[in-house]
C-alpha cells in the first residue's frame, strides 16, 4: 500500500516537475527579442515579406518580424496592459486614434526627425497619425482611397452612362447616384444598385472633413456631416435600391458574381476582394470617381512603443520599409497595398492596366481620390459613437424601424455612451 | 447496483400484429439506420466541404452556385501552406502541449473526482461548490491578469504557460465525479477497504479501471481542446519558434483579404491527427469490451 | 491541512478502537485532501489574482493601457441602464432555450441508438464526432452560405418546396435560429458521446432482465436508461447551461463582434469581449463579466435543482413500485 502511494506521488511530482522545467534560469526580462534586435508586429499581407528579408542587408539592422494572427488588437492591448513583451515596432490599424489618450506609450516620431519626411506623404494620411497635442505616434503605411465600382454592361441595359468619365460626371453627387439607382431598379427588375445602405452611410461619412467629435472631444455628430449621410442612407432604403447583402457575406459575393448588384462605393483594396469573390466577372467592371467625391476607408500605421530599447534604429527600419520607393515596389506592386507616399502614386510603374477592369488603369482614379481626401480629426471614441448610428441604421433596414425615431435613439445612445466615458 | 425497481415493471407483449419478431427487428434496425444516416450527412457535410475548399482556389469558394466536388489543387495549397508557415515545428509544439495536458488532466482530475464522488471529508461540499463556481467565470475576463502572472513567472512564450494552468480543470473533475457515482459500486470499495487498501490503492485498483470509458472521453476531449486552443496561445506565445498549430494557422489571415483555400488546407491537415486520436481513444469506451470489463 | 472530523461516524464504536479509527480517518482525510489539492493549488496561483483583478477593474474606468480611474459603482449603474446589455441577456437565454433543449434530447436518443446492437457502429460514432473537430473557420463560411438570405441552401430548399424565404442573418429570429443550429450541430455529437460513455456503465443485466420481462424500447429508455444516466444528464445540463451562458465563438464567427444587425446575435460574453477588446472599455467589460457570473450561478442552481429534484421524486417512485 505505501509502495503504491509513493509511486503515485512520484509520478505526480515527476509530471509537474517536467512541466515546470525550463523556468529556472529564465532571466531575460520582459523583452520579446534579444538586445540589439528590433521586433516588429504586423499582419499578414500588410508588409511584403520579401522586403522584410532585405532589412539586414540593406540597412544592417537585425529585425525580427512577427506576423500576428487572430485578434491583433487584443494581443497588443494585453501586452501593453501587462507592460511586458511589448514589440519595439507595432502595426496600428485604422483605429489608431484609440491610442491617442495613451500617446505616452509611444515614442514621438517627430522627436526622431520625422518632420523632414512629412512633405513626402499625403498630408491627410500623415495627420491621422498625429495626436491633437501634436505628438506623432504612427508612421503612414497604406491608405484606402475610395471610388465607385460599377458594371458598365448593367448600366447600359438600364440606360445609364457607361464610360468612367461619363459616369463620374453624371453621378457626381449622392443624390444623382441614388436617382440613377431608382432608374436602374425600375429598368431591370431583380437587379439592385447597391449592396446595402450601410455602405451609403459609411462611404458618405468617409468623405467628410469632420466626424463625430472635435479635437476637444465635444460631440458634433448631430451636425450635417453625419445627418446628411444618414438621410442619404435612409433615402436609399426608401428607394429600395439596396440588395441588403452585407459586406463579406456569401450574398455579397453572389450578388457581384451574378450581376444582381450593379455597383458599390469602396476603398481601393476592395478590388482584391471583388476579384476573389467574383472571379467570373473579370473584364466587366470599371472604376470611377465616387459620388460625393474623394474619401478614405482603411489604412494602417507603424508606431514605436516606449519599451523600445533603441528608438533610433527602429525609426530607421520604419522609414526604410515605408519609403516612397518601397511603398511602390513592395507595397503597391507586390502586395496591392496602396501607398501613402505622394510620389509613388504618380510613378509610371504604378500605372498598370488591370485586366479585371477591362484594361482600365484604375490607379488613375484612386490616385486622384487619394490626393483629394480631406483631412479629418478622428477621435479615440469614434468607434463607440459611430456604432450607435450604424446599429440604428441597421434597425431601419432590417426591422423597418421609423428612421426619425432611429435617429433620436441613436443620439440618446450617444449621450449615454459619452456620459459613461466621462466626456459629458 | 440494484436491479429490482426495473424488473418490477410489468411485462408487455409486442402489440404489433402479424409480424414475426425477426421482421420487427429488421424494420426497427432499418429505421435506426436511416435516422442515423441523416444525422451523419448533416454532421460530416461541413467537414467534406472543408476538404472541397482545400482542394480548390479561394475564388471557387465564393462562387455561386457553390462548387461541391473536390478540385485538383490540394497539393498546391498544401505546398503554399508549407511555404507560409512552419507546420512541422508548430505541430510538434502542439503535440507536446496536448499530450502533457491530457496526461496531467486525466491523472489530477480522476483522483480528485474519485475523492469527491466516493468519500466524505470535512468541507467537501463547500470545496466542490467553489470548484463548480470557478467554472462559471468567463475566461475572456482574465486574459490580461493571466498574462501579467505569466510575465511575472517568466513563462510568456513558453509551452508551460499553456500546460500548467490547464493541468487540472473543474470540467473534468465534475464529469468524472458524476460518472463515478454510477460506475463505482460502494460495496466494491468497502470490500477493498476491508482488504486494507488505502485511498490511493483503491483509486488505482478499483476506480481507474471502472472509470475507463469516462477517462477515454475526457482524454479525447482534453486532447482536442488543447490541440484547437486558440485565444490564450495567441496571447501568450510570442516566440515564432514556439507557437502552436492554431496560432500558426491564424497568421494566414491577411489585413484585407485571405487565401481561404490555403487556410482550409491547413485546417484539414490539422484535423487528421485528431481523428486518429479519436479512433484510438474511442475504442476505450465505445467497444463492447469496455462494457464487459466493467462487470467484473 | 489538519482537521478534526466534525461528523461522527454513524455507528458508535467501543472506546479502544476509537483512537485507532480516528487516526485512520485522519490519515484518510489527508490522502483525500492531497487528491483534490492540485486543482486548488493551481487555482490559487492562476485563478485568484485574475478574479480579484477583474473585481477591482469593474470599479474603474480603464482603456487597457493608461491610468485607471476609480468610478465606484458607475459601471454597474451604467450596465443596468444599458439596453444592449439587457438585450444580450435576452438573446443569450433565447438562443440557449432553442439550442440546448433540442440538442440534449437529440443527443440522448442518438446515444441510445448508437448503444444498440447495430452494424457500422464505429463508423457512425466517428461521423458524429466530426463536427467537434471541423475547423471553426470552415464552419463559419459554411453556415454563412447555408443561411444566406438570397443564395443560401436553406432558402433554396424552402423555395423548392414552395415556401417563402427567410432573411436568416438579418432578422431577429432568423439570426437566433442560425446560431442555435450551429450550436446544435457542433455539440450534439459531443453530448451523445458523453451519454454513450454513461450508457456503457449501465450493467447489461438490467437490459437483459427487461428483455426477459418483455419491456418495450420506450419502456427501457424511460425506466432504465434515463434513471441510470441521471448523474450524467445532470452533468450535461450544467455544462450546457454554462456553455450556453458563455456562448461566444458561434455568434462571433457568424456575425462579428457586434452580433449582426440590431445586435440580435449579441450574447453576454460577446458583449463583454466587444466592450473590452474592441472598444477598450475594460472596466465595463469586467462589470458585465461579473453580472454574467451571478446570472450563471443562479441559473445553474435552478437547473441543478430541476434535475436533482426529479431524481429524488424518481427514487421515491422507485421505492413505491
Amino acid at each position: 500500500m505505501t509502495h503504491s502511494r509513493r509511486s503515485f506521488l512520484a509520478a505526480a511530482s515527476g509530471l509537474l516537475g517536467t512541466a515546470l522545467l525550463g523556468t529556472s534560469g529564465c532571466g531575460r526580462g520582459g523583452y520579446l527579442t534579444p538586445e540589439g534586435t528590433i521586433s516588429l508586429w504586423y499582419w499578414n499581407r500588410s508588409i511584403s515579406d520579401t522586403l522584410l528579408g532585405k532589412v539586414k542587408d540593406e540597412i544592417g539592422i537585425d529585425l525580427v518580424p512577427q506576423k500576428i494572427g487572430g485578434d491583433y488588437k487584443q494581443k497588443l492591448l494585453t501586452s501593453l496592459a501587462g507592460k511586458a513583451y511589448v514589440p519595439d515596432i507595432a502595426g496600428l490599424n485604422e483605429d489608431i486614434a484609440t491610442y491617442f489618450p495613451d500617446a505616452d506609450q509611444f515614442i514621438d516620431l517627430y522627436e526622431l526627425g520625422a518632420k523632414e519626411l512629412e512633405p513626402l506623404y499625403l498630408d491627410w494620411k500623415w495627420q491621422r497619425g498625429v495626436t491633437p497635442e501634436g505628438k506623432m505616434i504612427g508612421f503612414p503605411m497604406d491608405t484606402g482611397p475610395t471610388a465607385l465600382y460599377y458594371r458598365p454592361d448593367i448600366f447600359e441595359q438600364a440606360g445609364l452612362p457607361t464610360e468612367p468619365d461619363e459616369v463620374a460626371a453624371a453621378l457626381d453627387t449622392w443624390e444623382a447616384y441614388l436617382e440613377a439607382g431608382s432608374a436602374l431598379v425600375e429598368a431591370l427588375p431583380g437587379v439592385k444598385m447597391i449592396p446595402n445602405i450601410g455602405m451609403v452611410y459609411g462611404q458618405a461619412v468617409a468623405q467628410q472633413a469632420t466626424r463625430y467629435l472635435d479635437e476637444e472631444d465635444n460631440f458634433i455628430g448631430d451636425g450635417p456631416q453625419i445627418r446628411r449621410p444618414w438621410e442619404l442612407a435612409v433615402e436609399a432604403h426608401q428607394r429600395k435600391i439596396a440588395a441588403n447583402a452585407l459586406d463579406w457575406t456569401p450574398d455579397w459575393g453572389a450578388g457581384m458574381t451574378r450581376g444582381t448588384i450593379a455597383s458599390f462605393v469602396g476603398a481601393v483594396w476592395m478590388a482584391q476582394v471583388l476579384e476573389e469573390a467574383a472571379a467570373d466577372t473579370s473584364g466587366k467592371w470599371r472604376v470611377c470617381r465616387a459620388p460625393g467625391g474623394a474619401g478614405n476607408s482603411g489604412g494602417s500605421f507603424l508606431g514605436i512603443t516606449k519599451y523600445c530599447r533603441d528608438p533610433e534604429k527602429a525609426y530607421k527600419v520604419i522609414t526604410w520599409i515605408q519609403s516612397p520607393e518601397n511603398q511602390l515596389v513592395y507595397g503597391l506592386n507586390e502586395m496591392q497595398l496602396y501607398p501613402a507616399a505622394a510620389a509613388a502614386l504618380e510613378d509610371p510603374r504604378a500605372q498598370k492596366k488591370e485586366e479585371f477592369f477591362g484594361g482600365q488603369i484604375i490607379n488613375e482614379v484612386f490616385a486622384t481620390s487619394a490626393k483629394q481626401v480631406k483631412p479629418v480629426y478622428l477621435s479615440p471614441y469614434d468607434n463607440v459613437v459611430g456604432a450607435a448610428f450604424s446599429d440604428e441604421l441597421a434597425n431601419v433596414w432590417s426591422l423597418g424601424k421609423d428612421p426619425d425615431r432611429a435617429w433620436e435613439d441613436a443620439l440618446r445612445e450617444v449621450d449615454r455612451q459619452l456620459s459613461h466615458l466621462g466626456l459629458i | 447496483m440494484t436491479t429490482q425497481h426495473v424488473t418490477s415493471s410489468p411485462a408487455h407483449v409486442d402489440r404489433s400484429s402479424g409480424l414475426s419478431p425477426q421482421a420487427v427487428q429488421r424494420i426497427k434496425s432499418f429505421i435506426t439506420h436511416v435516422l442515423l444516416l441523416i444525422g451523419v450527412l448533416i454532421s460530416i457535410f461541413p467537414f467534406y466541404w472543408m476538404f472541397v475548399m482545400a482542394s480548390r482556389t479561394t475564388g471557387d469558394i465564393f462562387q455561386f452556385p457553390p462548387e461541391i466536388l473536390p478540385g485538383d489543387r490540394l497539393l498546391e495549397n498544401i505546398r503554399n501552406l508549407l511555404a507560409s508557415i512552419d507546420i512541422w515545428g508548430s505541430t510538434l509544439n502542439t503535440l507536446i502541449v496536448a499530450v502533457c495536458t491530457t496526461v496531467l488532466v486525466l491523472f489530477f482530475d480522476s483522483i480528485a473526482a474519485f475523492a469527491f464522488a466516493k468519500f466524505e471529508f470535512p468541507g467537501k461540499n463547500v470545496l466542490f461548490i467553489i470548484l463548480l463556481a470557478t467554472f462559471m467565470i468567463p475566461s475572456q475576463l482574465s486574459t490580461v491578469p493571466s498574462f501579467v502572472i505569466m510575465a511575472q513567472l517568466g513563462w510568456v512564450g513558453t509551452l508551460q504557460a499553456l500546460i500548467v494552468p490547464g493541468a487540472v480543470n473543474a470540467f473534468g473533475i465534475f464529469l468524472l465525479r458524476q460518472y463515478a457515482q454510477g460506475a463505482i459500486p460502494s460495496d466494491l470499495l468497502d470490500a477493498s477497504r476491508i482488504d486494507g487498501c488505502g485511498f490511493f490503492r483503491q483509486y488505482w485498483n478499483v476506480a481507474v479501471p471502472l472509470l475507463r470509458p469516462a477517462l477515454a472521453f475526457l482524454g479525447i476531449f482534453t486532447f482536442i481542446n488543447a490541440w484547437n486552443d486558440y485565444f490564450w496561445p495567441l496571447i501568450v506565445l510570442i516566440n515564432p519558434d514556439r507557437i502552436t498549430l492554431q496560432v500558426a494557422l491564424s497568421q494566414l489571415f491577411g489585413l484585407y483579404q485571405t487565401d481561404y483555400s490555403m487556410v482550409m488546407a491547413g485546417a484539414f491537415l490539422a484535423v487528421i491527427p485528431l481523428l486518429v486520436v479519436f479512433f484510438i481513444g474511442a475504442r476505450q469506451f465505445l467497444s463492447d469490451l469496455a462494457a464487459g470489463a466493467l462487470k467484473q | 491541512m489538519t482537521m478534526t472530523p466534525v461528523a461522527a461516524p454513524p455507528a458508535a464504536r467501543p472506546g479502544a478502537a476509537v483512537h485507532a479509527a480516528a487516526g485512520r480517518k485522519r490519515k484518510e482525510y489527508l490522502s483525500l485532501y492531497l487528491a483534490i489539492s492540485p486543482f486548488y493549488i493551481l487555482f490559487a496561483i492562476f485563478g485568484v489574482f485574475p478574479i480579484l483583478f477583474s473585481i477591482y477593474l469593474s470599479f474603474h474606468n480603464w482603456d487597457g493601457i493608461g491610468e485607471m480611474r476609480f468610478v465606484g459603482f458607475a459601471q454597474y449603474t451604467f450596465m443596468l441602464s444599458d439596453p444592449i446589455f439587457w438585450k444580450s441577456i435576452l438573446n443569450t437565454f433565447e438562443i440557449w432555450i432553442i439550442s440546448t433543449i433540442p440538442m440534449l434530447a437529440i443527443a440522448l436518443v442518438l446515444a441510445f441508438m448508437l448503444n444498440q446492437q447495430i452494424r457500422g457502429k464505429s463508423a457512425y460514432r466517428i461521423a458524429y464526432f466530426v463536427p467537434n473537430v471541423t475547423s471553426i473557420v470552415a464552419v463559419a463560411i459554411i453556415f454563412g452560405s447555408i443561411f444566406s438570405n438570397q443564395f443560401g441552401l436553406i432558402n433554396w430548399l424552402l423555395q423548392t418546396v414552395g415556401l417563402g424565404t427567410v432573411e436568416w442573418l438579418t432578422t431577429p429570429w432568423g439570426i437566433k435560429v442560425a446560431i442555435a443550429a450551429m450550436v446544435i450541430w457542433r455539440w450534439m455529437g459531443y453530448n451523445a458521446l458523453i451519454y454513450l460513455a454513461g450508457l456503457q456503465a449501465i450493467p447489461t443485466e438490467l437490459y437483459e432482465a427487461a428483455r426477459v420481462d418483455g419491456a418495450s424500447w420506450v419502456q427501457v429508455f424511460f425506466r432504465i436508461t434515463i434513471p441510470m444516466l441521471r448523474p450524467i444528464i445532470l452533468f450535461t445540463v450544467i455544462t450546457s447551461t454554462i456553455g450556453g451562458m458563455q456562448l461566444f465563438t458561434e455568434p462571433q464567427v457568424l456575425l462579428g463582434n457586434s452580433g449582426g444587425p440590431g445586435n440580435e446575435g449579441q450574447t453576454m460574453v460577446l458583449y463583454l469581449y466587444q466592450q473590452a477588446f474592441s472598444l477598450n472599455q475594460f472596466g465595463y467589460g469586467a462589470a458585465i463579466g461579473w453580472a454574467l457570473f451571478v446570472i450563471m450561478i443562479v441559473f445553474s442552481f435552478i437547473n441543478w435543482r430541476l434535475v436533482m429534484g426529479s431524481e429524488t421524486r424518481g427514487l421515491r417512485r422507485g421505492v413505491r413500485a
